[in-house]
């Protein structure tokens, strides 16, 4: 497939470009590359815009008499508005952004293509290897090893290479424990709590079925965990009836008669379809054009988003009090052990490890929980709210995990190292992004599609000096304490920064903003000793586009 | 936890830390003394009883009673459980249950409190043993039901600063640049013998004569005629403030009053119509017409345009504060609390204010119209408007000592009656006079401050701390309904004022993201999804939804304040190196402080 056959026309003179809300429209010329809709305004094409194609989550097109409207929502809950000259070159504009959006071969992407000056390829794909976080568990206990068990994806295909299981338990039997659980995931540790020497654990459901199967290694390895008479937890994020009835689907549960010493707690998490409607309930309610807007908080209510938020949090909290109060192990599941599993392991880890508060420590928490453990990126984030293709796959579960870290840096202003622009720069490049780190589902599909040889990391970007600084929260101090958030439904606040970023009026925090880049060019300036080189012209790749001298 | 049972995740559960309570007033507290106290606060009884905590349960302790607080502290509980109440906060007492009530604590005292909470106690079933706590709570709680002076008069605290010198009406006036050409002021009101409930001081058009005065006061509610409130420094636009005509069923005129409403409009210079605006919802307007009142008719007043801004009255916000009282105290609703938080209507109310104030002060600035602005008596819903149009508009009243200003000339100079509102030492706890008036203008205040981090000098704390001594009778500011009243009870020779604990301890209540700029309209958006319930005060007695933090905040604060100021001294160089390298740099155009307070606030 060639870019150039989607394209039906690739440049338009006099398109006027607006987003709602924001007051001057920009007239200028509009051009569609293989990865970017442009436009540079005219005549002295001082503004520009650069947007990622790929950000596009629907396209509408209006047409009356000679001349069109085309209404683009983006994934990042942006809204642009371009009118177009010209009927056919309305519809042609619109069909080519529509048929680039929503090319779906990985290869085809765009972190494939982009190259940018100041980083080299294959450069930081291995800051976080799984290696040094083992390192630092060998220094505090010698109950755990790390197994090269699925070297070549062939035991678990959405697990690493590299996974963390008990000293104990021979890679025979791990290999074996892994036909008992769905997708091959089984129990691996996710964390190891220093303070007490708990650990805690996830996997997917056991392969139970409604015949009541068993599997002696994969009560092995969760034998071998517990000491005679330690109790240990397991947190099943599937109310009790859900899992049971996923005994018909050959799912299910650990039965108390095999696993004498864990004891199952249900906690209910949404996931799926439910959780996508829920975040589309919501960005409706937030871009309801009329101000007046009566019944604003029952529908805010009604989308169920803070709920699902706070039992996302009390579920974390639940298995950081399991491990840090009650010294208990935990294992989580859920069904597949990719998603709501992965959601509260990684909060908890926020909870209870000062480490994981830092920027980098963050940055590895992601990428151990979240990307090589294998949560379905893809899959989950292919659509965001305003998409008309209505798929079985997406679900915001990755920006619900990013919500409740918020609320956390919320209710902890000093606690976290970064800020909420990091939370909104994690959010944009999870839906679209020029750098490989959120592409594929899993390691196994990233090393297929050669990601690491011919992508840049986000990291690495994220990294550098001058664009490290943007995401640090200047409050931080190191608080090596627990932090217990407040999961009561008056503590979890709506994030306005995310879902009201397009509509609030931000003239304030814009200014406030324009001031710390002015700072930092400033800064630039005094240590460069050049003037006239803005920051914003090296960077004119960012995914969400940017808008210049707006 | 037994490992036995399931654990459940309860916010704070885990930390026992929520009971102890550090002592907020700044009271001395010698160690070997069983309660603090402060000076001219004396002891009057003690017990013991059982605090009923809706949190914790039942807490074993010992209640000391002065002449100023409600003081328990737990004989049994570790850490201590302390509660630390000024008797001004509290609006009823009743003794709950009887001598031959059966169940466990169901014989004691039910306190109910002006900060949302109550608190209860039970005692012992034999002998009475609530009768003489009951009588002594009552007698020192409400003071003015028994001829007795308020502990304000009493208090024998010394401060370095004199909270009382931070008003002067004319030197505020004159930092507005008044009077002018155009502007005087008056002292047709220095004996209060035009307006019983007006300051003494007051600025009016320079073309109207004191004899044009007292007509107009004849057919304005209680006197309260139309005078200055702001003047905008550019456009010489005003902000007047009065209460409604006395138009009355038979639709009354007064050609004095058209004609000063005419003078207004002319004194600036401005050939558009004046525009007046009616606090109250249009229905209630005319409404009023039956008691007397009303509002200028077109026929009237050809020369001036009418809005009305749809703000209830003092009824509507009373129930609407009882109903948000009710779902967060004691247990806060847990299922659906958005919905029951928007049945309140206490957000809308909110939204409807500060939209009201955000036209106030759009008229003045972008419009270059001056305008009049009322309600009924001109009391309550008008000073929130004047005032927080004020606040958007002048920079200076985002200041701490400018915010007292404020609250002093607006408020308690324009006769707010606070007294009736809050009911200071009153028993008359259903009084229908009774209205968060003031609370609900601090919680605008509160908004604003969300939308504007860098915009105030005072922090959250100071908010707090204003609503707190709204009730405790600890100063004189917030006492009786009018300067007039005032003066005769000689409060500023015999009480403190509040300001003077705050300005003796300014970096406390100070907000450390401050930066200072200058004549800039701030216009928040009152759009009901950028309104947020005020957590930290109103559910602040809830354990679970206080903000955990470890670090204690304000210590943290103060930190910050140190940084800050080293940082801009930092700049300050950097820029003078700067400027000295880089000739004509556009981009130090701003002051070093902007840069620095708002770098810090994009988190």
């Amino acid at each position: 497939m060639e870019f150039s056959e989607l394209i039906k026309t690739a440049t338009v003179e006099n398109v006027l470009l607006w987003r709602p809300g924001l007051a001057a429209p920009v007239r200028g010329t509009l051009c569609i590359t293989s990865h970017h809709l442009l436009l540079s305004s005219c005549p002295r094409g001082d503004l520009e815009l650069w947007l990622l194609i790929r950000n596009v989550d629907a396209v509408e097109k209006r047409v009356s008499g000679s001349s069109g409207t085309i209404t683009l929502r983006c994934k990042d809950l942006k809204v642009l508005q371009l009118e177009i000259p010209g009927m056919e070159q309305c519809l042609n504009i619109a069909s080519s952004i529509e048929a680039l959006s929503s090319v779906d071969s990985v290869m085809m992407m765009y972190p494939f293509f982009y190259r940018p000056p100041s980083l080299r390829l294959e450069q930081g794909w291995h800051q976080f290897p799984l290696g040094r976080f083992f390192q630092r568990l060998c220094s505090q206990t010698s109950q755990w090893r790390l197994s090269t068990v699925n070297r070549d994806f062939s035991a678990c295909p959405s697990y690493p290479e590299a996974v963390i299981v008990p000293a104990a338990v021979s890679d025979d039997t791990v290999i074996k424990a892994a036909r008992f659980r769905q997708g091959g995931r089984f129990p691996v540790l996710s964390y190891f709590h220093p303070r007490n020497g708990t650990a805690l654990l996830r996997s997917s459901q056991p392969l139970t079925g409604h015949n009541r199967r068993r599997c002696r290694e994969d009560e092995k390895i969760l034998g071998t965990i517990l000491d005679e008479g330690e109790r240990g937890f397991i947190i099943d994020t599937r109310s009790a009836q859900a899992a049971k009835q996923a005994r018909m689907s050959g799912g299910g549960t650990e039965p108390k008669s095999s696993y004498p010493q864990w004891r199952r707690i249900h906690r209910a998490l949404e996931r799926g379809r439910p959780l996508q409607e829920s975040f589309i309930r919501l960005v409706e309610a937030c871009s309801d054009p009329s101000l007046s807007m009566d019944r604003w908080l029952a529908r805010l209510d009604s989308s169920r988003w803070l709920s699902h938020i706070k039992a996302a949090l009390s579920t974390a909290c639940l298995a950081a009090q399991c491990l840090d109060r009650e010294d208990s192990k935990v294992l989580v599941h859920g069904a597949e052990g990719t998603d709501t599993t992965l959601l509260v392991t990684a909060l908890a880890q926020l909870i209870l490890d000062p480490s994981c508060r830092s920027l980098q420590g963050f940055q590895g928490l992601l990428e151990r929980e979240w990307i090589q453990a294998g949560h379905p990126f893809q899959l989950r984030c292919a659509h965001s709210a305003s998409s008309h293709v209505r798929g079985k796959q997406e679900a915001p579960i990755f920006l619900l995990f990013l919500d409740c870290v918020w609320q956390l840096s919320r209710q902890f202003p000093f606690s976290l190292e970064f800020g909420e622009e990091l939370l909104l720069t994690l959010f944009d490049n999870a839906y679209a992004s020029a750098y490989g780190t959120f592409l594929c589902n899993n390691e196994k599909e990233r090393r297929l599609c050669k990601v690491k040889e011919s992508t840049h990391s986000l990291w690495v970007w994220l990294n550098q000096p001058e664009e490290k600084h943007k995401y640090l929260n200047p409050l931080y101090s190191h608080n090596p304490l627990v932090i217990w958030p407040s999961v009561e439904p008056q503590s979890i606040q709506l994030w306005q920064g995310l879902f009201l970023r397009w509509i609030r009026p931000s003239q304030h925090l814009d200014e406030a903003w324009q001031e710390i880049q002015r700072l930092v060019e400033g800064n630039n300036n005094w240590s460069k000793e050049s003037t006239g080189k803005r920051l914003s012209q090296t960077l004119p790749d960012t995914t969400a586009g940017t808008e210049n001298g707006k | 936890m037994a490992s036995s049972s399931t654990p459940k995740y309860i916010s704070n559960s885990l930390e026992n830390s929520s009971s102890k309570r550090t002592l907020k007033d700044g009271t001395n507290w010698e160690q070997n003394e069983e309660i603090p106290r402060l000076p001219g606060e004396t002891r009057v009884t003690d017990k013991d009883v059982i605090y009923m905590c809706p949190f914790n349960g039942p807490v074993k302790g010992r209640v000391y009673i002065t002449n100023y607080r409600l003081y328990l502290r737990s004989v049994e509980n570790d850490p201590v459980v302390i509660l630390n109440v000024p008797l001004g906060v509290i609006s009823r007492i009743e003794k709950m249950g009887g001598a031959s009530s059966r169940g466990e604590n169901s014989y004691g005292l039910d306190i109910t409190c002006k900060d949302m909470r109550n608190l209860r106690f039970a005692l012992k079933q034999e002998g009475h043993s609530r009768r003489d706590i009951f009588e002594v709570l009552t007698k020192y709680a409400f003071p003015q039901s028994h001829n007795m002076l308020f502990f304000a008069f009493v208090n024998e605290e010394k401060f370095p600063e004199n909270g009382w010198m931070v008003y002067n009406p004319m030197s505020e006036y004159r930092r507005q640049g008044l009077p002018n050409e155009r502007w005087r002021v008056t002292f047709i009101n220095e004996h209060y013998g035009l307006c019983d409930t007006y300051p003494s001081l007051l600025v009016v058009p320079y073309n109207a004569t004191d004899e044009d005065l007292k007509k107009v006061a004849a057919f304005r509610s209680r006197n309260r005629i139309p005078v200055l409130s702001w003047i905008h420094p550019e456009t010489q636009a005003v902000i007047m403030r009065c209460s409604q005509p006395l138009v009355g069923m038979s639709g009354k005129r007064n050609k004095d009053d058209e004609r000063y409403l005419d003078v207004i409009r002319e004194a600036n210079g401005q050939i558009s119509k004046l525009t007046i605006y009616d606090a109250r919802p249009n229905v209630n307007a005319v409404a009023n017409k039956a008691t007397g009142g009303g509002y200028e008719g077109e026929d009237a007043y050809p020369n001036a345009e009418l809005f009305f801004l749809d703000i209830h009255n003092i009824h509507v916000m009373r129930e609407s504060l009882k109903k948000l009282k009710d779902i967060v105290y004691p247990n806060v609703e847990e299922s659906h609390w958005l919905s029951s938080l928007e049945s309140t209507h206490w957000l809308e109310h909110i939204k409807l204010v500060l939209t009201g104030a955000i036209q106030v002060a759009d008229k003045v600035s972008s419009g270059r119209s001056s305008v009049l602005v009322h309600c009924s008596d001109g009391w309550d819903r008008t000073a929130q408007l004047t005032s927080l149009a004020m606040l958007m508009l002048d920079s200076y009243y985002r200041t701490i000592e400018g915010f007292e200003v404020l609250v002093q000339k607006e408020w308690i100079g324009f006769g707010h009656k606070f007294a009736s509102r809050i009911g200071h030492g009153d028993k008359n706890h259903a009084d229908a006079d009774r209205s968060p008036i003031f609370l609900q203008f601090i919680d605008c205040v509160w908004q604003m401050s969300k939308q504007f981090p860098t915009a105030f000098e005072f922090n959250e704390q100071f908010l707090i701390t204003i609503l707190d001594h709204l009730y405790s009778c600890r100063f004189g500011t917030f006492l009786y309904n009018s300067e007039l009243l005032r003066e005769k009870e000689k409060v500023t020779e015999k009480t403190l004022s509040l300001w003077s604990l705050i300005n003796s301890e300014k970096s406390k209540y100070t907000n450390p993201f401050y930066s200072k700029e200058l004549n800039r309209a701030l216009y928040p958006v009152a759009s009901m999804r950028h309104l947020e319930l005020w957590v930290n005060y109103y559910i602040r007695w809830n354990p679970r939804i206080r903000q955990q933090q470890p670090n204690p905040v304000e210590q943290r604060y103060m930190e910050l304040l140190a940084l800050r100021d080293d940082y801009i001294r930092r700049l300050e160089e950097l820029q003078i190196t700067n400027n000295s390298k880089i000739s004509n740099s556009s981009a130090s155009s701003t002051s070093p402080s902007q840069m620095v307070s708002q770098v810090q606030t994009h988190f």
